[in-house]
């Protein structure tokens, strides 16, 4: 069930209704029921490894903190449950090549609630969060439906204490909610779903493109992904909002980073911090002897396994490790940086430094998209401005029309995103005028019905 | 040792590894409050912190650590 399907409106409609005619503990029934349904609608196979995993959690937060005063080893409760999460989740995404068996299904939101429990249990023996003890509470944010299938991943200290404390949306909250989810509707449906089938066939079929297709799938891959994925998150926060809670910011901005180091930064805030705080902080504390070269070995280490996560392959390894050796990189060159800086001017250098970024993410992606290793290696040697017929192939078959569309909605998105910057323009907009403000959401929905690419339900990260 | 003394060390690892000459701790300061205090300058800290005062801070300890206050009691705990 997609966000951008008929029974996902159908569900959620009737989800809300119920939540806020109800009072006290049934609105997390109704929720915990709902989010059941919604999983459970895909496969009940998928309901049931999910709740499997989340009991599995809950029990190992009460026995970490039931063996702690008793001085018994907590790390054999604590590396143990970690081992068996770790192993589900290998077990299910190597499945098809372990046993040969195409029709075996990767569990839908399988890495992320994964994620969610890694992060659970590590605060709890951390001692950084106390064990929940209310099992319905701990499902709910282990299962909650607006964030299951692609995150945000949310810690405990973040949600739990939201969950706890379950209300009534405020009208504010609501019609806020209401307009992030229109942002991500146009990113989704106008942005990446018009790019999508173009940049799919290229990708598909690199040997038949021509080099300058090829450049113009690679430089177009990221507003792609980045306008499906942000899309997907802010339909995902804006849909929480309907129910009072709030959920994490996943990006910000990530196109106007001057390193890469900063774009890892903005983009997937989610998961490239949870990254950070659960394998390469622990990972730079056994290396901090080694100086630099201590914190250079723990960011390779950490971004191979963040491309390994997003599939099985060399591309994706591939992927991780230009990440590692860029950021590693620009970690020892911050003074050439600031030389440049002062040399050509600030205003100059940020936009070249952005443009630097937006390249070196783009040319990683192309070993992240491509079907295999040897695709990216066809895709990256055959890199140029070569036609074969004339220039107007370039359109990579996208009809002039949609090109006019789609480049207004990226255009409007940006001017959206520089003054969101700025102040919240959301907020601005409720402000203004009645006539304005209801301006705008006509012609808001007015855009979206009337150009929007309906049809496709699938989102690119329900794949990870 | 007292916690002026310690951070007055401080300050000067911190302006040491950070390269900025401008850095001034006190107790409440935290790693958004100093420019370059990140995740990847963090283990630099602690590792130089660790060898000017001849101590160990297991990697659980490093995590509760919160502000620079924590880190001073941390460090005058294991050295008194």
């Amino acid at each position: 069930m997609s966000f951008i399907s008929p029974e996902f409106i159908c569900l959620f409609i009737f989800c809300f209704l119920l939540y806020h005619l109800t009072r006290g503990k049934s609105r997390k029934t109704v929720l915990l029921v709902t989010s059941g349904v919604f999983i459970g609608y895909f496969h009940w196979e998928f309901l049931l490894i999910a709740l499997s995993i989340s009991l599995l959690t809950y029990n190992a937060g009460l026995l970490l903190e039931k063996v702690r005063p008793k001085n018994k080893s907590t790390q054999t409760v604590y590396w143990t449950a970690l081992a068996c999460l770790l192993l589900c989740w290998t077990g299910f995404r190597h499945a098809e090549s372990l046993t040969g068996n195409a029709s075996l299904l990767f569990p839908l939101g399988l890495s992320f609630y994964t994620f969610q429990a890694i992060a659970y249990l590590t605060e709890v023996y951390w001692e950084e969060t106390p064990a929940e003890r209310n099992l319905p509470d701990f499902l709910l944010y282990m299962l909650l439906f607006m964030k299951f299938l692609s995150g945000p991943i949310e810690r405990p200290n973040d949600l739990l204490p939201q969950i706890k404390k379950l209300h009534p949306a405020s009208y504010d909250m609501m019609t806020y909610g209401l307009k992030l989810i229109a942002i991500g509707l146009i990113k989704k449906l106008i942005i990446a779903d018009h790019l999508a089938p173009h940049i799919d066939e290229i990708f598909q079929a690199v040997h038949t493109a021509s080099g300058a297709q090829l450049i113009m799938a690679a430089l177009l891959y990221p507003i792609e992904l980045y306008a499906d994925f942000s899309g997907y998150t802010d339909i995902a926060i804006g849909c929480a909002m309907l129910f009072g809670l709030r959920l994490s910011p996943n990006f910000e901005r990530p196109f106007t980073a001057q390193t890469i180091t900063d774009f890892w930064r903005r983009w997937h805030i989610s998961l490239s911090s949870w990254v950070r705080d659960y394998l390469y902080l622990p990972l730079t504390s056994v290396t901090r002897r080694l100086g630099q070269t201590g914190i250079a070995i723990s960011l390779i280490i950490t971004f191979v396994a963040l491309g390994i996560w997003h599939g099985v392959g060399w591309n994706f390894v591939i992927y991780g490790l230009i990440q590692g050796i860029v950021i590693v990189w620009e970690q020892n060159t911050t003074s050439i940086r600031k030389t440049i800086s002062r040399r050509i001017g600030s205003p100059l250098y940020g936009l070249l430094a952005a443009i630097r970024t937006y390249l070196i993410f783009a040319f990683s992606l192309i070993f992240f998209k491509a079907k295999n290793m040897d695709d990216a290696v066809y895709f990256i040697r055959h890199l140029s401005f070569q036609t074969h017929s004339n220039w107007k192939e370039i359109d990579l078959g996208i009809s002039d029309h949609i090109c006019i569309v789609t480049g207004i909605a990226l255009l409007l998105i940006g001017i959206y995103e520089y003054f969101m910057a700025r102040t919240d323009l959301l907020r601005q907009i409720e402000k203004q005028p009645a006539v304005v403000r209801w301006s705008i959401y006509y012609l808001t929905a007015f855009l979206i019905l009337a150009y929007g690419q309906f049809g496709s339900e699938n989102f690119i990260y329900l794949q990870f | 040792m007292d916690i002026n003394e310690t951070l007055e060390i401080l300050n000067r690892i911190f302006r040491q590894v950070l390269k900025k000459t401008e850095i001034t701790l006190s107790e409440n300061t935290t790693a958004h409050d100093v420019d370059g205090w990140n995740s990847l300058t963090n283990m630099l800290l602690i590792s130089e912190i660790e060898q000017t005062f001849q101590i160990h801070f297991p990697f659980r300890e490093i995590v509760k650590l919160k502000n620079v206050g924590d880190l001073c009691r941390a460090i005058i705990s294991k050295t008194n």
